[in-house]
């Protein structure tokens, strides 16, 4: 009786066995990296109408967060400032520089500047700016030290672990009131103050939500 | 198996221009929809309509480009954020604003707050700070800011296909007064809705100064001014009669739906729920007794009901003043012709005995009110009966009102016959739809050489015309109204005009040449000029306040002069006799669409009517008896529960057959819909509907019974015949079945067990006869059972409820009087979706919160449609189950309970099962068929290549803090959890670093809850005893509804208290739903025999 099947087939289901294995890891893996926030979100840094730095104003000038986004201890959105906002200044200083050019235009004619959105919540996301701020948790803890960025860097995932990672331990997270806006300050945890975070939590009832009516409407 | 679906060829009519759902015609005559569609989803290989295979491939290549396989990778698509360019005073993006507002109405303006966001407005609420509707608002109101975003509205003045620019239109309105003066305005002639704005008025006042000659008359099709002539009559002075139902203990309404038909039906309703909710404090509710033909909001609440013809209404009302006038002794004049007008009434007369003995007893505390659409003798005869039951400066009040100015529409006619009329302008209204037909308004109009429209719809009117000027809404423009009393109400702009329209007050000072003519400094010259008002400050506070306090119509104590109420009352008939070859039809003002002016609304259309639970159209409404004579008979046994029903149903579809009415030598043609509690032999014509020239929305719904209605007969005639052809119209009927079957799903008792046993509403029912639901822990307080007990020692692990607020609502059912705000109410602030009638015929409406309606007979034999029910009104909306079935069974978690106690619907995670829906006890979950905010309603079966997208304007009304939801997901009821969550974190931030966290009782209401006009829900913190939740749950009245399948619903009711009259013959010992259930339970009642013998013998 001829042989079927050739000698070396013996081995083959072990051989598909193993490339199954390999390659579902793979692919795994690569959906893992690629295909999640933190490699999709982290790392934009949109080409802005304006070349405005971060950098320059918030970390060598000092302004505060709170001058040009006026809203974020009041409302959901932290707001993005009004070509006005840009000219109370801008109307003494560097007033006929060219890289300006489109704020005056805006002032001037009443269109908005098109500013290209960084950080984006999905539409059924409804994540709020102001309860964040006034209950010690910083800027910096979502959009990184924007006070060193010549151009504004989506630099954490935002993803819905990343949010719930903090939910779910403020203490890690939360800083002294004095220090929300200061972007190069720790957390108290961060700082070794650890009965001083959970006091924080404790005292203030920090009880920020984990269940899917916090965010999700 | 596959089942292939095949679409219908498109009619002509689909073919040419848009249209909004299949038309009827199709629906009964295809086969394909006349079955049953078992199916939910239609086979894709027909979806391709419209999309060539060119078309395919571009779309194709750009969503290839979109999604990421090109050269864009994994990152999302460039967004923008716009800031303003220059800074905005007040406005934050992300926090809304408010202004006070109010919109005109016929009869009075409601007074209104509007939630801006970022100059958007998208949802109203009454104002508070006017104290007789306390914030309350009505279906109405509440629909409103939907037809300021309508796509169909009027968006440019035009003559012929002309488009006039602003500039010509100016012109145009310069010229007509330009030709008015020389001539003292003959010729010129103004045809105008009733408005109670100052400002029109003084414009008018200088438009009769300035050309004596010109004729302005005032056309509403619906009049409620009868009360008002009867009064001014009666009283020798201008004068109308309001009512105080919260002093009233006694009150009969005839004919009258003061609760939500008549003007200040907001405030009666909130009046009339103070005398039914002093239960809570033991004393005795009011209680109401209604007569009428139709069946009415007011005559679903009243304790004792009795059915009469329209036309028998003068006859009812002289046979009560009879009775009462005679044992008071007063106006004796009237005796005789009080006699002449009651005889010949059929009527019970233990009924009227034992009715007007009651409203005897209690002088000074009883009323009685007839419908304002009644003829002024019918008032007068109500007026000598209160005037005698000493009601006056009690239970009603006259107030000093301005006699009426205007000419009527009939003077207006004679003077376009007389050929005295060359220069029309028609400022709102609609009189060619809804003249009189007697008139022939349509052939006036079209005589007058020139007519000028000024209307916000182009509608019938505007296509008799030949220049149409588009109008702004009402939040689009300045302006001033009088609220139903009187006060005087600010109307603000929350908006620039979207199509740049002019305002009424704006167009008329153009017309005169005024000096000013923008509408705020109108309306600025009017409120200043006003004594006490005190400048540019004084405005400003007015605009902020929303109104003038104070400024409510002055009380006026005057003596009925017996000479006016012999007079009026001789003009008062006899009841004629009906029958079947005679009959009465009652026309009504449509509960939804009104007299038609909101057609075109599609949150209206939807909504089913109060009674009859019909959307989308109105149906000649014939009474059980008739319909028998008549010999509409369900054709084949279709109906699928053990029960005979003369309206066929299949599966929601109502089939009803289309009859004729004619009356005299005009014919008009609608569905029948078979109504219990309609008097034997009278047909109620809901008005409004059967628009020939609108929207797409307004198109095609109903038909239209104007073409019966002449000048002498606005309210009732007699004489018609109606003929059934053999045509079937279906309609979406959303609540076929009537009746609980026995179950305790309402629960009522009357005033008397009430007092005996307060605990009545637990006596009975399932859970009375099961083991406890919370076992040993039943009597603990109720902030422990909502979070300490064990949750049903259910199998499956369920959330601790840890939070600091535990949320929950109670309905009081004996407050409720089933108006439908609260289902507008929430359909604005949820961005829930309209479906259309094809797809409400198919079951899939999407209210969140629905009011179910059940008719009780007593017996238990539902085979035939009652003649005479008592109505139980039920809100249904979800529940909240602390044990929910529905989370059990989702395979996803998208449903699960947060730690507060709400049942919360994640959107983003829900695939669409539809398990939940199917495990729901209550029936409240609402499935997204379609993509109902993203697809036309005759777009929806396209498949997944056909043009998406909602229209720019409608995009403007969705609220932003809630999610618009998707196709292929299921939502519900959330107790407004955006509200919650803005609460919480407004007190949160608030509280900045400290732990004052809680969100204190009232600080916010849900959106049903703010709309009640009669306070009938309340919600809040459970855990907070102080709270108007807690102190409402502790009424001993408290109920669960299904609360023996232990899923511990966070919404519980407070039952019914109904208030009979043991003399009235109609009394029986319980509520009709308690005998009900009762002989569907325990056939012999729980008693002997011989009892159960007697007890039926008195309830058949």
């Amino acid at each position: 009786m001829s042989k079927v099947f050739p000698r070396w087939s013996n081995t083959l289901p072990l051989q598909i066995v193993i490339f199954l294995f390999l390659f579902g890891g793979t692919v795994t893996a690569a959906v893992t990296y690629y295909f999640t926030p933190k490699y999709t979100r982290v790392g934009y840094a949109p080409v802005q109408p304006v070349p405005f730095s971060h950098a320059l104003h918030s970390g060598q000038l000092g302004i505060d967060c709170r001058y040009c986004h006026t809203g974020v201890e009041k409302s959901a959105h932290s707001t993005v400032p009004t070509a006005q906002t840009c000219m109370n200044c801008h109307n003494q200083v560097k007033t006929d520089s060219p890289l300006l050019a489109v704020v005056r235009a805006a002032y001037e004619s009443g269109d908005p500047v098109p500013w290209v959105k960084v950080h984006q919540a999905p539409d059924y996301v409804y994540f709020n700016h102001a309860v964040h701020v006034n209950r010690g948790i910083s800027c910096v803890e979502c959009h990184g030290k924007v006070n060193e960025m010549e151009v504004v860097t989506h630099t954490k995932p935002l993803s819905m672990s990343f949010c719930l990672e903090c939910h779910r331990a403020p203490e890690k997270f939360v800083r002294a009131p004095a220090d929300v806006y200061n972007l190069d300050s720790l957390p108290l945890y961060a700082q070794g103050r650890v009965e001083e975070a959970r006091a924080f939590i404790h005292d203030w009832k920090v009880l920020p939500p984990q269940s899917c009516s916090g965010c999700h409407r | 198996m596959k089942r292939h679906f095949e679409h219908p060829a498109p009619s002509e009519r689909e073919l040419h221009g848009p249209r909004y759902w299949r038309s009827l015609e199709e629906l009964a005559q295809t086969p394909g929809f006349q079955e049953h569609v078992a199916r939910e989803f239609p086979e894709g290989a027909s979806q391709l309509d419209g999309v060539d295979r060119r078309h395919f491939f571009k779309i194709m290549a750009a969503s290839f480009a979109l999604g990421g396989v090109g050269l864009a990778g994994c990152r999302r698509p460039e967004a923008h954020i716009l800031p303003y360019s220059r800074s905005v005073e007040r406005v934050v993006p992300g926090l809304p604003l408010y202004f006070a507002t109010a919109m005109p109405s016929r009869g009075g303006a409601v007074p209104l707050i509007a939630e801006t966001h970022q100059g958007r407005p998208t949802k109203l609420e009454g104002n508070p700070s006017y104290q007789p509707y306390g914030g309350a608002t009505n279906l109405m109101a509440q629909a409103a800011v939907l037809d300021l975003y309508d796509p169909d509205r009027a968006t440019a003045s035009t003559r012929g296909r002309a488009v006039l620019g602003a500039a010509q239109v100016n012109d145009l309105l310069a010229s007509i007064g330009r030709a008015a003066d020389g001539s003292d305005g003959a010729g010129l002639a103004f045809l105008a809705e009733e408005s109670t704005s100052l400002t029109r008025r003084e414009l008018v006042r200088t438009l009769r100064r300035k050309w004596p000659k010109a004729i302005w008359a005032e056309y509403e099709p619906v009049d409620v001014h009868a009360p008002q002539r009867a009064a001014t009559a009666v009283y020798g002075r201008p004068a109308l009669p309001v009512y105080r139902f919260a002093a009233a203990r006694r009150i009969l309404a005839l004919d009258a739906d003061f609760l939500a038909g008549e003007p200040g039906a907001i405030a009666y309703a909130r009046d009339h729920a103070k005398s039914r909710r002093v239960i809570a404090d033991g004393q005795e509710p009011s209680r109401l007794y209604a007569a009428e033909s139709r069946f009415t909001i007011t005559g679903s609440n009243a304790d004792h009901r009795i059915r009469v013809a329209s036309s028998a209404i003068p006859a009812f009302a002289a046979a009560i003043g009879l009775r009462v006038l005679t044992q008071k002794g007063r106006f004796p004049e009237l005796q005789a012709e009080l006699e002449r007008i009651a005889a010949g009434l059929e009527v019970d007369s233990q009924w009227l005995d034992s009715c007007a003995q009651d409203l005897l007893q209690n002088p000074r505390r009883s009323v009685v009110v007839a419908g304002s659409d009644h003829a002024p003798e019918v008032h007068a005869i109500v007026l000598a009966i209160n005037e005698a039951l000493e009601a006056p400066g009690h239970t009603m009040d006259l107030v000093a009102v301005e006699p009426p100015e205007a000419s009527t529409l009939r003077d207006l006619a004679a003077a376009i016959r007389g050929g005295n009329v060359r220069t029309l302008v028609v400022l709102g209204g609609n009189p060619v739809y809804n003249a009189p037909a007697d008139l022939d308004w349509a052939t006036l109009q079209r005589s007058v050489p020139e007519v000028i429209r000024y209307g916000y719809y182009v509608d019938e009117t505007s296509s008799e015309a030949q220049v149409h000027l588009h109008a702004t809404h009402f939040l689009e423009s300045w302006g001033d109204a009088r609220a139903a009393d009187g006060t005087i109400l600010a109307i603000q702009p929350m908006i620039l005009p979207l199509f740049s329209a002019l305002s009424e007050i704006e167009v008329l000072a153009r017309i005169l040449g005024d000096e000013i003519t923008d509408g705020y400094g109108l309306v600025f010259r009017t409120i200043t000029g006003l004594a006490g008002v005190g400048g540019e400050k004084g405005f400003q506070q007015f605009l902020h306040d929303g109104l003038l306090s104070g400024t409510a119509f002055r009380k006026l104590s005057a003596t009925a002069r017996p000479a006016a109420l012999a007079e009026l009352t001789r003009r008062a008939q006899p009841a004629p006799a009906l029958s079947r070859s005679h009959l009465e039809v009652r026309f009504v003002a449509d509960s939804k669409v009104d007299d038609g002016r909101y057609a075109n609304n599609g949150w209206l259309q939807e909504c089913p009517e109060p009674i009859t639970k019909i959307a989308w159209d109105n149906a000649i409404q014939v009474s059980p008896r008739l319909a028998k004579e008549l010999g509409i008979e369900a054709p084949s046994s279709l109906i699928q529960v053990a029960r005979k029903n003369a309206n066929v149903f299949t599966r929601g579809k109502q089939a009803a057959p289309v009859a004729e009415i004619r009356l005299g030598d005009r014919i008009i043609k609608g569905p029948v819909h078979i109504q219990p509690g309609l008097a034997n032999y009278t047909l109620v014509l809901p008005l409004g509907y059967g628009r020939r020239v609108t929207g797409r929305i307004g198109r095609g719904a109903g038909f239209d019974a104007y073409p019966l209605r002449t000048l002498g007969a606005p309210t009732y005639a007699t004489g018609a015949t109606l003929e059934i052809t053999r045509e079937v119209y279906l309609l979406a009927n959303t609540q076929e079945h009537w009746a609980m079957e026995g179950r305790d799903i309402v629960r009522e008792a009357n005033y008397g067990e009430h007092i005996q046993d307060p605990h009545w509403a637990n006596s009975f029912g399932m859970e009375h006869h099961s083991p406890p639901i919370y076992g040993a822990d039943q009597d603990a307080p109720l902030a422990e059972k909502v979070t300490r007990t064990p949750r049903g020692n259910s199998l499956y692990e369920h959330p601790e409820f840890t939070g600091i607020h535990q949320w929950g609502m109670s309905i009081d059912l004996n407050t409720c009087i089933g108006c439908n705000a609260c289902v507008i109410a929430c359909q604005a602030e949820n961005n829930i979706p309209i479906v259309g009638k094809d797809q409400v015929l198919r079951g899939r409406e999407m209210h969140w919160i629905r009011l179910d309606r059940y008719y009780a007979t007593g017996s238990t034999d539902n085979t035939e449609i009652p003649e005479d029910p008592q109505v139980a009104i039920q809100p249904m909306a979800c529940q909240h189950c602390e044990t929910a079935p529905c989370e059990t069974v989702c395979p996803v978690n998208a449903t699960v309970h947060d730690e507060e106690g709400l049942n919360v619907m994640a959107y983003n995670r829900c695939v669409g099962t539809r398990y939940c829906a199917n495990n729901c006890p209550y029936k409240v979950r609402r499935f997204n068929f379609f993509d109902w905010q993203q697809r036309a309603r005759d777009q929806l079966y396209l498949g997944p290549l056909a043009p998406k997208g909602m229209p720019e304007l409608l995009k403007m009304v969705q609220n932003p803090d809630v999610t618009v939801r998707m196709r292929g997901v299921m939502e519900k009821c959330t107790y407004c959890v955006q509200r919650i969550q803005q609460a919480k974190i407004a007190q949160k931030v608030k509280a900045g670093p400290s732990d004052d966290v809680k969100v204190r009782d009232g600080t916010f209401q849900v959106a049903c809850q703010q709309a009640c006009p009669t306070e009938a829900i309340a919600f809040g913190d459970l855990l907070d005893p102080a709270s108007a939740v807690s102190q409402a749950k502790s009424d001993t009245r408290t109920y669960n509804v299904l609360g023996y399948l232990n899923v511990r619903p966070r919404t519980t009711y407070l039952g019914r208290v109904r208030n009979p009259n043991p003399a009235m013959p109609d009394y029986r010992d319980l509520p009709l739903t308690r005998l009900e259930y009762r002989n569907a339970n325990t056939p012999s009642g729980g008693r002997t025999p011989v009892q159960a013998l007697l007890s039926n013998g008195r309830t058949s």
